[in-house]
């Protein structure tokens, strides 16, 4: 009984938080539209339901365009894990391996990626090949990183009963490392899947044909306030839809880590 | 592999003069490099010490006394710097390739990721053992333990109790025939202890293993034990070995016994002569 | 001991030495099929940025300042964000969990809204850059303040300590290194977020102007000596943040290696 009205009460608290929000966005933008009567209003904030109304209006549009830049965002999402995943095994089996390539990996994340989109353009010269390498190499870094501190941390007592096993590098790796080090590496996936969206939006705006981001852009310039910023909510969504997509494939794979921090 | 072949004449020589002997270790020193570059921290001193087939024998001392250094030392975790260990006349690696041992730590160490059945299964997967005598292995060590109706439980949903019995399981899996224990039992409640205590002694009756115990509950060790082993700290050395002559099998009255505190007694003054 | 030391130097720095050289003679260019003019070599690049270091400097002051503007405010709302959110647990947590959907918005689409809302290329990067960085910050910093040791609260409370006490002697010290980790996330987002707002906003000046200026231009030795600004910023940034965490967090165990 108590349980449940403690739900309820969250629930209330949850409620009390949306209503507020949609009722201040409402007020703002009544304040600039017909208060300030600032002409730009509806390009600085719209009404919230006119957003709302904006994205049902072109709900079939955007959801293919978010299609077509979810699908080239996954491509380099997937090759940056595999590489990021190789080299923190790499790494975790040489000493020297991390020596040479750690520092590079944290001066690697100095060069701000998505600002060398334009120069990666150039090199190879295809929206696709360059969109692939840029979420690639967003997303390789925190998976190595995770994944290597996964790894690192193994506990020794269970790697000393390995060792009492007799068992050889690829059964330790196979039956403890690796299966230890998942919640790590998902919390590097975690933190790669929104960045690999963004630089796959980042480079349909540099000029792509197709893709969430052209809708922005085509909007953007083209004055269509409603479907820019239905655009921009859909961005907002698609960075929290692959983040919880990573969440469930968590679930499905690494049931045990939740169960541990429950 | 000079030094193989000198173990087996070494165990040539001494099995005629002691045919029973387990686990031979000969002016054992240990020594750990200073992290700060200073001198060396000596873990253990110069320990000599046979272990006797089917003996279960207890390593007791305070800490820094190198008891666990000892045990992890026959169990060819942890390098001697001089001195020797021979298991069967063979050197720790090789017994332990052979995976002749089997370990219980202070904590369960349990994989998280697996259920208690297939944590119990890991070692006999690793060691090649077909599926189906693994899953009976497994169904007859968990009964040993008293878990059988656990088996589907993943680890944190047990109690520490549970967990290191889990543990224990797991190590005896393999038939092991030399089981090394580093303090199993310190972490737990008085009175799951004193029940795995007599459920150890069972199952050493039934197995007629070889067990090193390693604790620093000196009432503990008299309880279990065939001898006790006292180790002094800094550096740490032998300093007694106390043979233990009270009836089997032990239950709880045995702790009631007046000879049950003279034991006790005897070690605990050891100490105080250090 | 020592041996191990200077091979954590020598290593990486040999082999970062052997790409340059690499890099220098062509063997990049081989590899990949890349014509002379896609990919300046180092020396050209190094050159470049000599020779146009007033440009440069400038460019580079004018981005890095609206980075760091930006980031000082929203890491300043973010903890402010999350202390309220640990001083009203029940009504907080949930307003924690609605700033950190900021984070989902992506940079791309904040920029033309930013636009909009500020006349300067300033203000666009500045409001682009706190936004990126708040959530960041008030996410890591609510874990800092609230992932208490078990057991310190209570302590606390049988001291009788007020509220402030407890705020002050516990809650503060122990989000110190979750702090300097969201700090060190916001470098890098702010750098990228401000180079970012400059290829869309009204900017007539900034790297990420100059980048996409010069490739326009088809200038390519000046788009990478950008990029070389950029990252030396941003390990400049990173060297001093870490000099600071040094000493503000001795005691933490990520400091003992």
């Amino acid at each position: 009984m108590r349980l449940k009205s403690k739900k309820a009460e969250r629930a209330v608290v949850w409620a009390v938080w949306i209503v507020a929000i949609i009722a201040l966005w409402e007020l703002g933008a009544y304040t600039l539209d017909a208060v300030l009567h600032d002409p730009m209003a509806p390009a600085k904030l719209p009404y919230f339901h006119s957003v709302v109304l904006g994205l049902v209006s072109y709900a079939g549009q955007l959801f293919s365009a978010m299609l077509v830049t979810y699908s080239r965002a996954l491509i380099g999402f997937l090759i940056g894990t595999a590489v990021g995943f190789f080299l923190a095994i790499l790494m975790s089996l040489s000493k020297t391996m991390e020596d040479i390539a750690f520092p590079y990996l944290i001066a690697s994340q100095m060069i701000p990626v998505l600002g060398l989109a334009p120069i990666i353009f150039t090199l190879v010269r295809d929206m696709d090949t360059s969109r692939i390498v840029i979420a690639a190499y967003i997303t390789f870094f925190p998976v190595a990183v995770n994944t290597l501190s996964g790894l690192k941390a193994v506990d020794p007592l269970k790697k000393d009963l390995m060792y009492s096993y007799a068992a050889g590098t690829p059964t330790i790796y196979q039956k403890l490392n690796l299966p230890f080090a998942a919640p790590y590496l998902f919390a590097g996936l975690k933190i790669a899947a929104p960045l690999s969206v963004t630089a796959s939006i980042l480079v349909d705006m540099l000029g792509s044909s197709s893709g969430i981001g052209v809708q922005l852009m085509y909007s953007l310039y083209g004055g269509l306030k409603d479907l820019f910023w239905a655009a921009v909510v859909m961005c907002a969504f698609m960075g929290l839809i692959s983040y919880y997509i990573v969440v469930a494939l968590e679930r499905i794979f690494v049931p045990w880590a939740r169960r541990k921090e429950a | 592999m000079s030094t193989t072949e000198q173990a087996a004449l070494h165990t040539g020589h001494t099995s005629t003069a002691a045919p029973r002997n387990e686990i031979r270790i000969e002016d054992l020193t240990v020594q750990f490099p200073d992290n700060k570059g200073g001198e060396p921290v000596v873990a253990l001193s110069n320990v000599s010490l046979d272990i006797r087939r089917g003996e279960f024998i207890s390593l007791v001392g305070p800490s820094g006394c190198g008891k666990t250094t000892l045990l992890r030392a026959i169990a060819d975790l942890q390098q001697p710097t001089s001195g020797r260990i021979i298991v069967r006349g063979l050197f720790p690696r090789e017994i332990r390739m052979q995976k002749k041992y089997g370990i219980v730590f202070q904590s369960p160490v349990l994989y998280d990721w697996r259920t208690v059945r297939r944590n119990v299964c890991m070692p006999m997967e690793i060691m090649g053992i077909p599926k189906k005598q693994r899953t009976a292995t497994v169904t007859e060590m968990l009964e040993l333990v008293g878990l059988y109706n656990f088996g589907t439980k993943y680890p944190h949903e047990l109690s520490g109790g549970m967990q290191q019995r889990v543990g224990i399981a797991r190590a005896l899996a393999v038939k092991p025939e030399i089981l090394l224990m580093d303090e199993p039992f310190s972490a737990l409640d008085e009175f799951t202890k004193e029940k795995l205590q007599e459920d150890l002694l069972t199952i050493w009756e039934k197995t007629q293993k070889t067990i090193v115990f390693v604790t620093h509950s000196i009432s503990e060790a008299v309880f279990l034990s065939d001898r006790v082993v006292v180790l002094s700290p800094h550096p740490g050395r032998l300093s007694a070995v106390v043979d233990i002559d009270l009836p089997r099998p032990r239950s709880l009255q045995t702790k009631q016994m007046p000879e049950f505190y003279e034991y006790v007694n005897k070690i605990r003054n050891s100490f105080e002569g250090v | 001991m020592t041996a191990g030391k200077a091979g954590k130097v020598l290593w990486p720095l040999a082999v970062g030495v052997a790409f340059l050289a690499v890099w220098q003679l062509g063997g990049i260019h081989a590899l990949l099929h890349f014509k002379p003019f896609q990919l300046p070599v180092p020396l050209t690049i190094l050159e470049t940025v000599i020779d146009n270091l007033p440009k440069m400097l400038s460019d580079t002051w004018i981005t890095a300042s609206g980075a760091l503007t930006g980031m000082i405010i929203g890491s300043l709302l973010g903890f402010l964000v999350a202390v309220i959110a640990t001083m009203f647990p029940k009504w907080g947590y949930p307003g924690l969990t609605l700033v950190s959907l900021f984070n989902a918005i992506p940079i791309v689409a904040l920029s033309p809204i930013m636009n909009r809302w500020f006349d300067d290329g300033f203000g666009q990067k500045v409001g682009v850059v706190t936004v990126v960085c708040m959530a960041t910050m008030a996410i890591n910093s609510y874990r800092g303040l609230n992932d208490l040791r078990p057991f310190t609260l209570d302590l606390m409370d049988s001291y009788a300590a007020p509220g402030s006490a407890k705020f002050f002697k516990l809650r503060l010290p122990n989000s110190l290194p979750s702090i300097f980790t969201a700090l060190k996330i916001n470098i890098a987002n702010g750098l990228i977020a401000a180079m970012i707002s400059e290829y869309f906003a009204s900017s007539t000046a900034g790297l990420g102007f100059s980048i996409k200026d010069n490739l326009r231009k088809a200038m390519m030795a000046k788009g990478w000596s950008c990029i070389v600004m950029a990252a030396l910023v941003g390990m400049l940034l990173y060297s001093v943040l870490t000099l600071v965490e040094r000493r503000a967090v001795k005691w933490h165990a990520s400091q003992n290696k």
